[in-house]
């Protein structure tokens, strides 16, 4: 069952379209990758599909249409994750967490004792469950991210759209996070659309990699069946000449790597 | 479930000693003036002393400790809904739509209530012109409505020039001028019951809508993606932060710097953006407008403005708290 379905959609600033005619749909319980230079409308494309840009082409969610979405249950089904949050204010990790409950409750309403709990279990879950009460302006940009995701997940939304979440995170943290994605996204039959620049976070744990580049849609990969020529043709037009090499860990699992091939 | 143990202390500490301080204040206030109060006279029934407590002491009291606490309120509001640690109601052209409604008044019209009825109109008239005229703009945003309001805030200004013009220099201009310094002196009891009702409801909507103040610190496409009907909520937030302050200042006239000063204060104890730094904030205002207020009658032998305090005791006040949690980094 297809959760999120993307119809022609064109999307840009001041009249000029970044992106251009992008169709593509996500099954429930995969994470779905988009990969591409720098400019070339991921943010665009992710923030088109949540509907908080102007575009042309539409999108269903569930079989709504989600234009017509008001924005609260738009926000019921779908969570955002920015590359920055705006949060210029002190407040606590839990305060933070606490917000993405929102959706659920009604105008003048307060978080319950339940939604504490498990706002705090998803504190746990990115590991700073210990730090609930302290300021989120005093993390490390990494951290706040990791807290973000936190909201998300407490807020427990069936499409997640994430924008470059592993920008500020080390090399642990990153496949810590990719791997806390996959298991709410199997766990709550969930989806994702998530924009990345690591090429071995994408290749080894989205389903579907959506290739960007001038503009349109190049191309989709699915890691896991399309053949190394395919992909290594679709990257390089992206990144330059790149080769994609299939390698076994010590623990003999399979990851697929992306090398540079014309540095000289 | 609970915050830590440090944090609970602290806020109870401070929040229990601020209603003290608070309540010595307004009784203080009660009893410090011109005429001797006694409580033996009160209690004894003397009639005299009786009339200047009802017609003098009680509004003042009053009206220091509620609308110190509603501006204070108003400003933690101003501040986190514009992201902007300097916001106050000057930036949406509160003040000085009141100052122009008030010469309006003091020039056309008679009695004290109807100035105090003027300004409360010239004030929101200028926020309404400012909401309309960021509501046309095409970036519906905080910026767009400071942008207007510093547009019509100027706006007001030339209007109360050109007021103050064909004012009569010996007596309009002179109560003008005063009615700008901002002073608790003359409101009688009678006057001011509409206003602190209007102040008290505003207020409880304020409080009950504290969760939306705080989401609407975001910018407005993390907020949208969090439920928030941004320009919705936020044009209810400030109309109501905006009708506690116009009633608030259309009584006392201006009072700088309460609005910007009682947050930071509050925000500089408690470290943080709870409800309860948002109470903290009101009792501060309550306080800094009654200590204030108390000087401004006491101090010389004519009334003072009650600004000059406020801004006298409120600088240093700030400085020792930066000063205070620069050294505990």
């Amino acid at each position: 069952m297809n959760l999120l379905i993307v119809n022609n959609l064109s999307a840009g600033y001041a009249g000029k379209d970044i992106i251009k005619d992008i169709s593509f749909s996500i099954e429930a319980g995969k994470v779905t990758g988009v990969l591409g230079p720098n400019g070339c409308g991921k943010t665009t494309l992710l923030k088109a599909t949540a509907n908080l840009l102007a575009h042309r082409g539409s999108c269903f969610i569930e079989g709504q249409m989600l234009e017509t979405l008001s924005a609260r249950t738009l926000s019921g089904l779908c969570g955002y994750i920015p590359q920055r949050s705006s949060i210029s204010i002190d407040l606590t990790l839990l305060d933070v967490v606490l917000m993405g409950f929102n959706p659920d409750l009604k105008l003048l309403q307060q978080p319950s004792r339940q939604m504490k709990e498990e706002a705090l279990h998803a504190l746990s879950m990115v590991g700073l469950a210990h730090r609930k009460d302290e300021n989120f302006q005093h993390l490390s940009e990494g951290q706040k991210q990791l807290v973000l995701l936190a909201r998300t997940f407490a807020g427990k939304r069936r499409l997640l759209l994430l924008d470059e979440p592993e920008s500020a995170l080390d090399f642990r943290l990153r496949y810590q996070a990719m791997e806390l994605l996959r298991s709410y996204i199997s766990k709550n039959q969930a989806s994702a659309l998530v924009t990345l620049h690591d090429s071995s976070l994408a290749l080894n744990y989205c389903d579907t990699l959506l290739v960007l580049s001038n503009s349109r849609l190049s191309g989709i990969i699915e890691p896991d069946r399309t053949p190394i020529s395919r992909m290594e043709r679709l990257l390089s037009e992206v990144y330059g000449t790149v080769s994609i090499s299939v390698l076994m860990n010590r623990s003999k699992k399979k990851q697929l790597i992306m090398m540079k091939e014309d540095i000289s | 479930m609970k915050p830590s143990m440090e944090f609970r202390t602290k806020k109870i500490l401070f929040i229990t000693a601020g209603i003290i301080l608070l309540g010595i204040l307004t009784i203080c206030s009660f009893f410090v003036g011109k005429y001797p109060l006694t409580l033996s006279g009160l209690l004894s029934g003397d009639a005299l002393q009786w009339r200047v407590f009802l017609t003098l002491r009680a509004s003042r009291a009053i009206i220091g400790a509620i609308g110190g606490f509603v501006l204070g309120v108003t400003g933690f509001v101003y501040q986190t809904v514009f992201r902007n640690p300097l916001a106050s109601p000057d930036i949406i052209g509160v003040s000085s739509g009141a100052s122009a409604g008030a010469a309006f008044g003091i020039l056309f019209l008679t009695g004290t209530m109807a100035i105090t009825a003027s300004a409360f109109a010239g004030a929101i008239c200028c926020v309404i012109l400012v909401l309309i005229l960021s509501s046309l703009s095409s970036s519906k945003d905080g910026r767009s409505i400071v942008l207007a309001g510093i547009a019509v805030h100027s706006l007001s200004q030339t209007v109360l020039v050109c007021l103050k013009l064909t004012a009569d220099p010996e007596k309009q201009l002179a109560s003008i001028e005063y009615w700008i310094m901002g002073s608790l002196n003359g409101i009688s009891l009678y006057s001011i019951g509409g206003n602190i009702l209007l102040c008290l409801i505003c207020l409880a909507a304020l409080f009950l809508l504290y969760r939306q103040i705080i989401l609407l610190s975001l910018d407005d496409q993390e907020g949208a993606l969090l439920g928030v009907n941004v320009s919705r909520i936020r044009l209810v937030v400030l109309l109501t932060a905006t009708l506690a302050t116009s009633s608030v200042i259309s009584m006392t006239g201006l009072i700088s710097f309460l609005s910007l000063l009682a947050p930071h204060g509050a925000r500089l104890l408690l470290k943080n953006n709870r409800l309860s730094t948002m109470i903290l904030s009101g009792i501060l205002g309550g306080c800094l407008l009654t200590l204030g207020d108390l000087l401004a009658r006491s101090i010389a032998s004519t009334e003072l403005p009650v600004s000059i305090f406020t801004s006298l005791l409120g600088a240093p006040f700030l400085i020792s708290l930066c000063l205070r949690r620069e050294r505990a980094r």
